[in-house]
């Protein structure tokens, strides 16, 4: 017997080869043409025409063996090999898809992050009409459709297949992702089905991408769920800030952003109601004040009283104007009933803080933000989501002796440094300020503060500023934005629709200070001391048997 | 059983005996604490977090090259030392021989697992570490390593040319680590998915390393182990028939 | 104890093997005789479990190599023509693994025993890759008898190793009569005419002759005379003696003639006779002294001559 070395490719192997591509390749499309219908069709198809080559190709290859394994005359040892190789990957097959279709899963992460959480569950069972995800993939980013998918699934199961998930490649279907408007790999889209299971494209959405990935999706549902039930004023009728103004003065990108939230977005003159004595209609979730060029009346502070009383929510955006009726002046009607009621006013002082602040000292940064309060959570002058008022209004909340029934607090507050300048007729003049003892507000002085009627739930947001959300200054500082949607979110409600509880475990976050010598000790413990004990135990093993 | 235990415990001494294991070992596990410390270093000095999947993921890729090293000789050696034709006539069936050498091999990879350990020792100290994702990514990653060996194993059997056995095991390897990120290089998304569907990685990187056992990925390892010590007792057998 | 029917075997559409059959007593040397690819290392695959014969079948004692393949194997020692050897063990571990894997009882103890009987002993603790080419043919012999097995199969066993060494391994094979039954494959003649109770002779798959060696030689003997003839020209003596009935050939050398018989009847008195009646001078014929050498030539060479031996099945 000759001893064979190598691997030589024979007439005969190639047989063998082309008998078990083409078993395989029949076996596999059978079960794929049994299993499932739709696009796996194809891919059994194509497996089965595989298949027959394979065989056409044994058949051709070594004509006899063929003749003779299929009239049973001969079953060659090699071909039992084949065809019992062949039934067990069809085995191993079928039971993986059994298991992939039964989608046993198992999550064992400390923040459970593949299991929804209750807040969401809640969300879901509201969830009545067929919601579609339609996720933007190409084929280099597959893995990560994958992972994402994993955790969509969930939702599909939590609600019985009513939110059903689609995978689009942008590169295979670019006129989808344009109508769409996808920019990006991986951007995900929500949306309603309308009767024919089309997807609606009124009703599209995109799903933004941040840290957490359920509350993403989870709010994203939760606003259509919503979409058209809140519904928020902007007062018109004091020169306020103009709502539909594009200009760098107006606040339309503020509006445009809460109409693509899913809410519904209108105005409201004050004066009218007070004249008519009417009342706000009773579908406003929040009413919004921006700066008007005068004070409120006594019948605009009723109409804005009654509707407070039945539990409204309102946002307050006084801002320092230099006119003598100025809105919520000190001692004027509106800012008595709102001390007085709510335990929250505006003064007649202008921030100034010498220690936070952009190129002027009027222009205050958020040093100290009271993150425990419902509206600042989000906002952290240390990882960049700042906010920068330019002159604003110092305002107060009655922290000592607040009114019956009433929660309130500061939501941002300048450095110790920072005072209210009362000369508010110099500064417009001149734009001069200074500290002046006895005189001024001695600091920290807050610029927003915010409260709650605990028993009517009638919720309040007052922040000394306007300017701060018009055009042209909106993304001046990250926190902008934040701020204004945050307090807009908690005054209407919106926010109480999902809220979630921060995830209590950070993996592997660093909870000791590594100093450079501890570095140093894991480097040369890593790269030096196990592979070298490695290393000198090989070369004693060799030692010892070079010596015997 | 006994006789596979026999066969088993030759097999794992012969890793111990010569200076090779030793030196694949030291190699091994110098490229994981090279990566290792420049992780740490990264993740300390910006205070962020670390996966915990990060070493066995690591593993997964270097596998790849480090398996076909320690699975050429399984049966090429004893092909070439001609104590195959001896085994062959002892009274062992085929399964036992290579069921009991595969396994050595397996025991062999799960100590160089082991000693990964020490890295998550050290992450261990510097930071809390989510324990059910870190037991999950090592079963995972032992899983995987169980399948590249029997692939490995395969090819040893096929030859008795340890560098062709290497050679070969070390392409097909590498072919199905790639495939799990094949559609960067096809662009077809049916034909990618199809890919990654057989791709070793695929079964891990979105499942064991993400913190999510399923199922059907463990059931990928065991068939695909499975297919392969069948397929190494035909090509053993099939020296008899040829 | 052997026993071997038809047994044949085919790589692909060649044979190695063609129809032998054969029988070894218990107790008994039998010799495997043929040039290299006779089909000897394949027969000794067959009869070992490592390759399954094409047709045909052989026991080892009562069990069917193929029906009980492992009951059979269990009963066989086994030293290949190349030693295998797993070269990073010890001497005693690889023993030891072999007495394991073979399921002996008391292995560590029969281990020792084994070594002793080789005078293996002393380096029990080497590796084998630092013994030298006798010392591990001894060792492989430790191997195959570490079980104790009944039949033992020597492929080669003296092939590579030095003179003194090659005694050594003749003798131990020797000691092996009576207690186990050896089946020893050799090309060289002299070692089975020395060591073998029985011998096989193949050639080109077949079984070509099969005696014992004193038998094997009779049989030439009988056949075969030189003749030195007097007082008749050469040519007449050729063709006296090629008219006796039962001689097969005649060739002369020089003054000398060798006759070979077809070995059907004592032609001795014939050809006396013969040559006298012709007026010739018969002084001297002798039988020829011949050795397994001349037997195995003369078979082979008469397979070669039978085109039976080239037929393809």
């Amino acid at each position: 017997m000759t001893q064979k070395s190598g691997y030589v490719l024979t007439r005969g192997r190639a047989a063998q080869i082309a008998s078990f591509v083409g078993i395989t390749g029949l076996i596999t499309g059978a079960i794929g043409m049994v299993w499932r219908s739709g696009a796996s069709a194809n891919y059994a198809l194509i497996a089965i025409i595989i298949g027959g080559l394979g065989i056409a190709l044994w058949a051709g290859l070594t004509p006899r063996e063929f003749r003779e394994t299929i009239t049973g005359k001969r079953v060659r040892y090699g071909t039992v090999t084949i065809v019992s190789t062949a039934l067990l990957i069809g085995i191993v097959t079928l039971t993986y898809m059994l298991l992939q279709s039964a989608a046993l899963t198992l999550d064992v992460t400390q923040n459970q992050s593949f299991t929804l959480s209750q807040e969401t569950l809640n969300v879901l069972r509201r969830v009545s009409r067929p919601i579609r995800l339609t996720g933007f993939y190409t084929a280099r980013n597959l893995a990560a459709r994958e992972l994402d998918d994993q955790f969509f699934r969930l939702y599909t199961t939590a609600t019985n297949g009513l939110i059903e998930r689609d995978y689009i490649d942008p590169e295979q279907n670019p006129a989808m992702a344009g109508r769409f408007g996808v920019q990006e790999d991986g951007q995900l889209y929500i949306s309603y089905l309308d009767a024919a299971g089309e997807i609606d494209m009124t009703t599209v959405s995109r799903v933004p991408r941040g840290e957490s990935q359920e509350r993403d999706v989870t709010q994203a549902i939760s606003r259509m769920l919503i979409a058209g039930t809140i519904k928020i004023y902007f007062a018109t009728g004091a020169d306020e800030r103009d709502a539909f103004d594009t200009t760098a003065e107006g606040i339309a990108g503020i509006n445009n952003g809460i109409r693509e939230s899913g809410l519904l977005t209108d105005t409201l003159n004050i004066s009218q109601i007070a004249m008519a004595n009417g009342d706000i209609p009773n579908d406003a979730a929040a009413l919004i004040i921006t700066r008007p060029l005068r004070d409120l009346t006594g019948a605009e502070t009723d109409v804005i009283r009654r509707y407070m009383d039945g539990g409204g929510g309102l946002l307050l955006m006084p801002d320092v104007t230099y006119n003598e009726d100025r809105f919520m002046s000190e001692t004027g009607t509106f800012n008595t009933w709102l001390w007085q009621t709510f335990g929250l006013r505006a003064l007649d002082a202008a921030v100034v803080d010498p220690d936070a602040s952009a190129s002027s000292a009027l222009d205050v940064i958020s040093a100290v933000v009271f993150t425990e309060s419902p509206i600042a959570s989000r906002i952290n002058p240390e990882a960049g989501t700042q906010t920068l008022f330019r002159v604003a209004r110092v305002v107060e909340a009655d922290l000592l002796s607040t009114p019956a029934n009433i929660a309130n607090g500061r939501i941002i507050m300048t450095t110790p440094f920072g005072f209210g300048e009362r000369n508010l007729a110099d500064l417009g003049a001149t734009n001069t300020f200074g500290f002046d003892e006895g005189e001024d507000i001695p600091g920290p002085v807050s610029t927003a503060v915010w409260a709650t009627h605990q028993v009517t739930g009638s919720r309040v947001v007052l922040i000394g500023d306007s300017d701060f959300v018009s055009n042209g200054q909106v993304l001046s500082a990250p926190g902008n934005g934040i701020l204004f949607t945050d307090a807009l979110s908690w005054v209407s409600g919106f926010s109480d629709e999902i809220q979630f509880a921060p995830q209590a475990f950070t993996s592997g976050l660093p909870t000791v200070f590594v100093s450079q010598q501890q570095v140093d000790l894991v480097v040369f413990l890593s790269v030096i001391l196990v592979p070298g004990i490695l290393l000198v135990s090989g070369l004693a093993i060799y030692a010892r048997r070079v010596r015997r | 059983m006994t006789v596979t235990w026999t066969i088993f415990r030759r097999e794992f001494a012969s890793f111990f005996v010569t200076p090779t294991a030793y030196i694949i070992a030291a190699g091994f596990m110098l490229f994981t604490g090279v990566f290792f410390s420049q992780e740490f270093q990264v993740a300390a000095v910006r205070r962020i977090p670390i996966n915990p999947a990060t070493i066995p993921s690591l593993v997964s890729y270097m596998l790849v090259f480090f398996a076909p090293l320690f699975t050429m000789r399984l049966f090429a050696e004893e092909k070439r030392e001609g104590t195959v034709e001896l085994l062959l006539t002892a009274p062992v069936s085929e399964a036992s021989i290579v069921v009991a050498k595969f396994m050595a091999a397996w025991a062999y990879v799960t100590i160089l697992l082991g000693i990964t350990l020490v890295y998550q020792a050290i992450l261990a100290t510097y930071a809390p570490q989510d324990i059910g994702h870190t037991i999950l990514a090592y079963i995972g990653i032992w899983l995987y390593s169980g399948t590249v060996i029997s692939i490995g194993m395969m090819f040893s059997a096929l030859t008795e040319n340890q560098i062709v056995s290497a050679f070969s095991s070390l392409l097909t390897l590498l072919i199905l680590y790639v495939g799990d990120g094949v559609g960067g290089i096809i662009g077809n998304i049916q034909l990618s998915e199809i890919m990654r569907s057989l791709s070793l990685e695929a079964h891990y990187s979105t499942s064991f390393a993400a913190g999510l056992f399923r199922a059907e990925d463990a059931a990928f390892y065991a068939g695909v182990i499975v297919i392969m010590l069948f397929l190494t007792m035909r090509i053993l057998e099939s020296n008899r028939w040829r | 104890m052997i026993e071997v029917k038809s047994l044949t075997r085919l790589y692909g559409e060649v044979i190695a093997v063609d129809h032998i059959s054969f029988k070894a007593a218990s107790g008994e040397i039998v010799g495997l005789l043929g040039p290299n690819g006779a089909g000897k290392t394949t027969t000794m695959r067959m009869l070992t479990g490592f390759l399954p014969p094409t047709s045909g079948s052989a026991k080892i004692g009562k069990y069917d190599i193929v029906e009980d393949s492992m009951e059979a194997r269990r009963r066989v020692g086994y030293l290949p023509e190349r030693v295998p050897l797993y070269q990073d063990m010890t001497v005693f571990g690889y023993i030891l693994f072999w007495a394991q894997l073979r399921q002996v009882k008391a292995p560590r103890d029969r281990t020792v025993d084994v070594l002793k009987r080789f005078d293996l002993l002393g380096r029990r603790d080497k590796l084998v890759r630092q013994l030298s080419k006798g010392l591990r043919q001894r060792l492989g012999l430790a191997q195959a008898l570490v079980h104790d097995p009944p039949v033992i199969i020597l492929d080669e066993p003296t092939i590579g190793i030095d003179p003194q060494q090659v005694i050594e391994v003749r003798q131990a094979v020797r000691d092996l009569r009576k207690s186990h039954t050896v089946l020893f494959s050799t090309h060289i003649l002299s070692e089975a005419e020395e060591i073998c109770d029985r011998v096989v002779i193949i050639d080109k798959g077949r079984i070509v002759a099969q005696g014992t060696p004193d038998a094997l030689e009779k049989q030439v003997r009988a056949n075969s005379f030189t003749l030195e003839v007097g007082r008749l020209a050469p040519e007449r003596v050729l063709e006296v003696l090629r008219a006796i009935p039962g001689v097969a050939s005649v060739k002369r050398r020089d003054a000398h003639f060798s006759v070979e018989t077809d070995g059907s009847r004592d032609v001795r008195g014939d050809i006396s006779g013969a040559i006298v009646a012709a007026g010739g001078e018969l002084l001297e014929m002798k039988q020829v002294k011949s050795s397994l050498e001349d037997v195995f030539l003369r078979a082979v060479q008469s397979a070669a001559d039978n085109p039976q031996g080239q037929k393809k099945s």
